[in-house]
């Protein structure tokens, strides 16, 4: 694809890029704010007018490992992992077929995933709380996995869907020529090329889970505690503990930073442009 | 297979060229491809809504189901003035918020599009605000806009005498606008990168011809660069209209719905009536009249996008 520099527009780039630079800056103030507030003492963090220097501390970590965060931080990664790779496993073949293959009632089928993923969670939580009261699933890793499969399948089999339909349907057409069976087509030929996509789309699946808050706390009790659900928890009756809750704020969102880093350009694509084909 | 991926994916939104499904696949095998995941989607998607429906119809409180009502569930909560006023705090917040995002990122697109420098630094970093969890959001601007201490709170509100000494979330005046703030923040990023994708995706011919023409930047811009970014400007605005109705997490943790019912949407409202009242027969009414407006929204947009515009 044609590099920015050709387009007729805009020979000032240095000009843009400080407005850009500058915006993001604005943007991404909060979040260095919340950062410093990690080590920041209590007294200094609510002092009038905003104190910009201060002497670092580490009582609120010492406190956020006290509580037992870290199991919150362990129960967030397990449950992610397995609902992700499960959503990897069935979805992989239905994205595969839905981008490759004719079968009758395929719009029907494509609008239901569709009007699982427009589905406000709240709407799922009430309907998901009675029956797993009933069959013993609430404040379960079964019970958690399954609800977040209501979101995540449905975006998975969406976006993989639009890697599928970029691969050259040629090259499977050889190879069914040559006699292959669909089995080695598929492993030999659509996955090699597909795994790009797999691991872009699977890990936005993942940083979904991630930060998914109703359903863990809803239908999860103490037995499952995520990581953002333990955030609301740190408001208590002795008051806010705002150093904690940048703790555990931040390690929320520090592995999504570094995924965001590393697979930036999967990510826009996955999260816009194939998110938006359909 | 290695192009910029960002390109890659807008070529297909303005061109028909999705590669003809192999004829000789009428059988099973796809449907065996498929059924994995529609099972999954029956149990956990399927019986929900169905179950959402009968619960509708019942008399539920405290977890418990009794009798079939018919439609008092329906008739209570369209005669229930908190009903509407959630539907009308939603609608604010969508119809403020949304076309907002649109223009800034609109225009934040066209100057990410002008050279700048340092894309591969600056992308993933503006891209922050929409990937991080929804409850850190949340908890960002509860720190932000906390009274009295709360940097903003201080060095912006109290110093132009907006509230001074309270946070804006507790003002029954301000605190749906301090959310549709928030909501502005964390999603204008992405609109504006979701745009810029699709800019790079557009082709430079018709831009060459118009420079030969004689044509300024505006009237490219009006005549070539809008009728083509049609298609994307309008499935991602759409999506986002979609989505910023469903907000949930950083309403609960910011306001609550509050002051009183200031802040109330529809989602606040179900969860309220679910988890803090007890009245499941309501709430699954509330949920369900939700779902059906979603549902007919979304199988409405499937076939614009999919006829009209090209999308899917």
């Amino acid at each position: 694809m044609a590099e920015a520099t050709d387009r007729p527009e805009g020979s000032k780039g240095w000009f843009w890029t400080g407005v850009t630079v500058l915006y993001a800056l604005i943007v991404l103030f909060p979040i260095f704010w919340m950062a410093t507030m990690m080590v920041k003492p209590n007294d200094a963090m609510f002092a009038r007018p905003t104190q910009w220097l201060f002497t670092p501390t580490l009582e609120h970590f010492s406190y956020v490992l006290d509580q037992g965060f870290h199991w919150y931080l362990l129960t967030s990664f397990a449950l992610c992992s397995v609902s992700t790779a499960l959503v990897v496993i069935i979805g992989t073949p239905a994205a595969y077929a839905f981008a490759r293959f004719e079968m009758r009632g395929k719009d029907d089928l494509f609008l239901f995933i569709l009007g699982s993923r427009m589905a406000p969670p709240v709407c799922l939580v009430i309907p998901f709380y009675l029956i797993f009261a009933k069959v013993g699933l609430l404040d379960t890793f079964t019970g958690l996995t399954l609800a977040y499969m209501t979101f995540n399948l449905s975006f998975y089999i969406w976006v993989l869907r639009s890697f599928c339909r970029d691969l050259p349907v040629e090259l499977e057409e050889a190879a069914a020529l040559e006699g292959w069976s669909r089995l080695q087509i598929f492993r030999r030929v659509v996955f090699p090329l597909l795994r790009n996509g797999i691991v872009a789309t699977a890990v936005l699946c993942f940083i979904f889970a991630w930060n998914e808050f109703l359903f863990a706390f809803m239908l999860g009790g103490k037995a499952m505690q995520t990581l953002p659900v333990s955030i609301p928890k740190l408001i208590t009756a002795q008051g806010v503990r705002w150093g904690e809750m940048a703790v555990v704020g931040m390690t929320a969102l520090l592995p999504v930073l570094a995924v965001v880093f590393v697979l930036q350009r999967h990510i826009v694509r996955g999260l816009t442009l194939g998110a938006v084909k359909g | 297979m290695d192009m910029p991926i960002m390109a890659s994916a807008g070529d297909t939104i303005t061109a028909t060229q999705a590669p003809a499904p192999l004829p000789r696949e009428r059988s099973w095998y796809p449907y065996l491809l498929i059924a994995p995941s529609m099972l999954m989607l029956v149990v956990v998607s399927l019986v929900p809504f169905l179950y959402t429906i009968y619960l509708s119809f019942h008399a539920a409180k405290f977890g418990r189901v009794t009798d079939f009502i018919g439609v008092d569930n329906y008739a209570v909560l369209l005669t229930d003035p908190r009903f509407w006023n959630s539907i009308g705090i939603a609608a604010t917040f969508v119809f403020i918020a949304v076309p907002i995002e649109f223009m800034l990122g609109l225009i934040g697109a066209l100057v990410l599009n002008q050279n700048v420098r340092g894309r591969s630094i600056l992308i993933p970093l503006l891209f922050m605000p929409a990937m991080m969890a929804p409850i850190v959001v949340g908890l960002l601007w509860k720190i932000m806009l906390a009274g009295s201490w709360g940097f903003l709170s201080y060095n912006v509100l109290e110093r132009f005498d907006i509230l001074p000494g309270t946070s804006v979330f507790a003002s029954p005046d301000y605190a749906l606008y301090a959310l549709i703030f928030v909501d502005i923040w964390q999603w204008t990023p992405f609109m504006m990168l979701a745009f810029f994708a699709g800019l790079q995706a557009l082709p430079l011919g018709p831009y060459r011809a118009a420079a030969v023409d004689g044509a300024g930047p505006l009237q490219m811009f009006a005549h070539i660069t809008l009728p083509m970014m049609t298609p994307l400007l309008a499935v991602i605005g759409l999506l986002r209209f979609i989505d910023a109705f469903k907000v949930f997490d950083t309403i609960y943790i910011l306001t609550g719905g509050g002051p009183g019912i200031t802040t109330e949407t529809p989602s606040i409202l179900a969860n309220k009536m679910t988890f803090e009242f007890w009245n499941i027969g309501e709430a699954s009414a509330l949920a369900v009249l939700v779902w059906i407006a979603f549902f007919a929204f979304c199988s409405v947009f499937y076939q614009i996008a999919k006829k009209r515009l090209n999308a899917f």
